[in-house]
């Protein structure tokens, strides 16, 4: 009869020290060589610092009794000092040791700088965004409304904020001492980032944030609710300018010296002037832009819901679409055969769009064209 | 299909529940406007459901012409027809006539049914998808996302996740289902027949109220007021409370003659 579907999660991609971290859509954790994907050998590689990690917590409800069930992501993994840490739907915080994930031992490995947070079978509310690291601190949102701040070393708790409005489902912003977060009921808080404490300036929307905001000089950018993208200056009440689109704009703006690229849900992808708000361009990818584009050069790759993955001339908005390696000639079917959302990552010229039919697709970006793909579904 | 069915029927009544939401106090807006819109809906609909339930009225009052006829013609079964369909058109009683009014409320229910579980949005699936069926109007942007607490309860939240809460909802749902049912059904002579009935007036209680516990608190919440209006709906058309007392278990038949 249709409605909701269960949460299956859209992780995406990063890279670091030329290793891929990424969530799976059936819950896994996992460390890609792309050189290894490139040469089509067994996964894990021997050699190669691979591998897949499997997290599971014991199921809750008062009929279903114990069972475990897989983590459900929607944040990008971030990676800082050689570890791993990514926020999860089920309500926890992981920080992953890559060495000894590759080793596959027991998890976590206190003594090697793995932790849980919390501690215990204990959860937090859902974490949607993506946890931010600075500072030594592993800062990040739950729904419960509150912006919680922990030890990177240890994962002990250093504050967790009194609960603002509405679910965060966003990823906070870390400028030096200052955290920042929009939020569904509209406003954007500056938090003090040693405690926690709220700093004075607040601006308020009328209608909630949805994007996760973007700094870039001394001004936010967001996407609300009303379908339009907002421009604040830190400390000033009233927005430097709002676009209107078609739809909301979910994914985090990009922002590159004057120009914002935004995705949006009605399916295009607008250049706009970041002093003034005017539209510079627009580019219509035909279906919903989920996740940011990715900036390669003087391209943007662009995905959308559709599954199609287009290349986009930054300055001009002229883009071409990649075909589908199964059916180059066919200008129809879609780039992927399945819908993507997750965040892009581009490295050495090379996209890695993780989709939710749960493979991992290498596009090269001057061939403009998808070199490989991966299954994730790892036994 | 799936386009003209979003543009028709379900993307008008979701983006009404989230207006009617909107315009409604914020902690208890979702709670309110799912009654509220049930309760319209169920208005809007009454014609059809008097229809349905005179329909079935006439075809219980004609139960025991019917079973004198399958005694008498068991074994000829197109003579039986043939009878049957002469005391229908005697009577001017269509047996279709109970089956059509419920078919064409059953796209309004689904309907319903989806715009209360798509505007519940828990997960950013479901606000992604959400977002593809709202109009752009104001009052139902400004509305989202919705504070989907009532009463205490999370609208969005499995019934087997809510505590006592839940609990309670989903054991009024199958409460409210038994009762309907119980009042419409009559009971049989045959105890063969009359252990089936009772068998079927169990089990679709306990999997609404089973359902209540797996699905979101707000799909419970539309499931127990459709199922007060048609215990209210059956009061009044019926005429009390049916088979549901035992002392009424005779006075359908009796009015019936």
């Amino acid at each position: 009869m249709g409605g909701q579907s269960k949460p299956q999660g859209f992780s995406g991609v990063v890279s670091s020290d030329g290793i891929l971290y990424l969530g799976s859509t059936d819950g896994k954790i996992m460390a890609i060589d792309p050189s290894a994907r490139d040469q089509d050998l067994s996964f894990p590689s021997s050699s190669s610092g691979e591998w897949p990690f499997t997290f599971t917590l014991p199921s809750r409800g008062t009929l279903c009794g114990s069972s475990s069930v897989p983590v459900v992501m929607y944040g990008k993994p971030v990676t800082s000092n050689g570890m791993v840490c990514v926020g999860i739907y089920n309500g926890k915080v992981l920080m992953l040791n890559p060495l000894i994930r590759s080793q596959n031992l027991p998890f976590p490995q206190a003594k090697d700088g793995e932790w849980t947070y919390p501690r215990t079978d204990d959860t937090i509310e859902p974490i949607v965004g993506s946890p931010v690291i600075a500072n030594d601190t592993v800062y990040v949102c739950s729904s419960d409304s509150r912006i919680y701040a922990l030890d990177m070393a240890y994962g002990d708790e250093k504050w967790r904020s009194a609960p603002l409005d509405g679910k965060l489902w966003t990823t906070p912003l870390v400028d030096g001492a200052t955290v920042y977060v929009a939020t569904f009921d509209g406003h954007i808080y500056a938090l003090s980032a040693s405690d926690g404490s709220l700093l004075p300036w607040v601006f308020e929307a009328e209608v909630g944030f949805v994007s996760a905001p973007v700094l870039y000089g001394s001004t936010i950018f967001a996407g609300s609710f009303d379908r339009n993208l907002y421009a604040v200056k830190v400390g000033h009440d009233k927005p430097l300018w709002e676009f209107a689109g078609g739809n909301w704009f979910w994914a985090a703006p990009v922002v590159d010296g004057d120009i914002v690229y935004a995705g949006c849900l009605d399916g295009k992808l607008y250049a706009i002037n970041g002093r003034s708000g005017g539209e510079l361009w627009e580019f219509d990818a035909g279906s919903s832009i989920v996740s940011s584009p990715a900036m390669a050069g003087d391209l943007l790759v662009v995905t959308c819901e559709s599954g199609d993955v287009y290349l986009v001339n930054a300055q001009t908005g002229d883009g071409r679409r990649i075909n589908n390696p199964d059916d180059p000639q066919n200008t129809e079917r879609p780039s992927i055969d399945a819908s993507i959302k997750g965040h892009i990552c581009v490295q050495d010229g090379i996209a890695y769009i993780c989709a939710q039919n749960n493979y991992l697709y290498a596009v090269d970006i001057a061939r403009g064209k998808i070199s490989w793909k991966f299954s994730l579904e790892i036994e | 299909m799936v386009n003209l069915w979003n543009l028709i029927i379900l993307d008008p009544m979701l983006n009404g529940l989230v207006a009617l939401a909107s315009s409604l106090p914020e902690e208890i807006g979702v709670g309110l406007a799912i009654i509220i819109l049930t309760v319209i809906v169920r208005l809007a609909l009454l014609p059809l459901t008097l229809r349905q339930l005179s329909s079935t009225k006439s075809l219980q009052s004609m139960q025991p012409k019917i079973k004198e006829l399958q005694k008498k013609y068991g074994r000829n079964k197109q003579k039986l027809q043939q009878e049957m369909a002469k005391i229908y058109k005697e009577a001017g009683v269509n047996p279709a006539g109970c089956v059509w009014p419920m078919l064409v409320q059953f796209p309004i229910w689904i309907a319903l049914y989806q715009s209360v579980i798509r505007t519940l949005a828990t997960a950013p699936e479901n606000l992604l998808d959400l977002a593809q069926h709202l109009y752009s109007w104001e009052i139902v942007n400004s509305a989202i996302p919705l504070n989907s607490y009532f009463l205490g309860l999370d609208l969005g939240q499995q019934g087997s996740a809510s505590g006592i809460g839940g609990l309670v909802l989903a054991i009024l749902v199958g409460g409210t289902m038994w009762v309907q049912q119980k009042m419409t059904t009559a009971p049989s002579t045959d105890p063969k027949q009359r252990s089936q009935s009772s068998m079927m007036l169990l089990m679709m209680p306990l999997m609404f109220g089973m359902f209540a516990l797996m699905f979101p608190c707000g799909l419970a919440l539309y499931w127990l007021i459709s199922n007060a209006i048609g215990v209210v709906t059956q009061y009044f058309i019926g005429g009390g409370w049916g088979y549901l007392l035992p002392a009424s278990t005779t006075q359908p038949y009796d009015k019936a003659r």
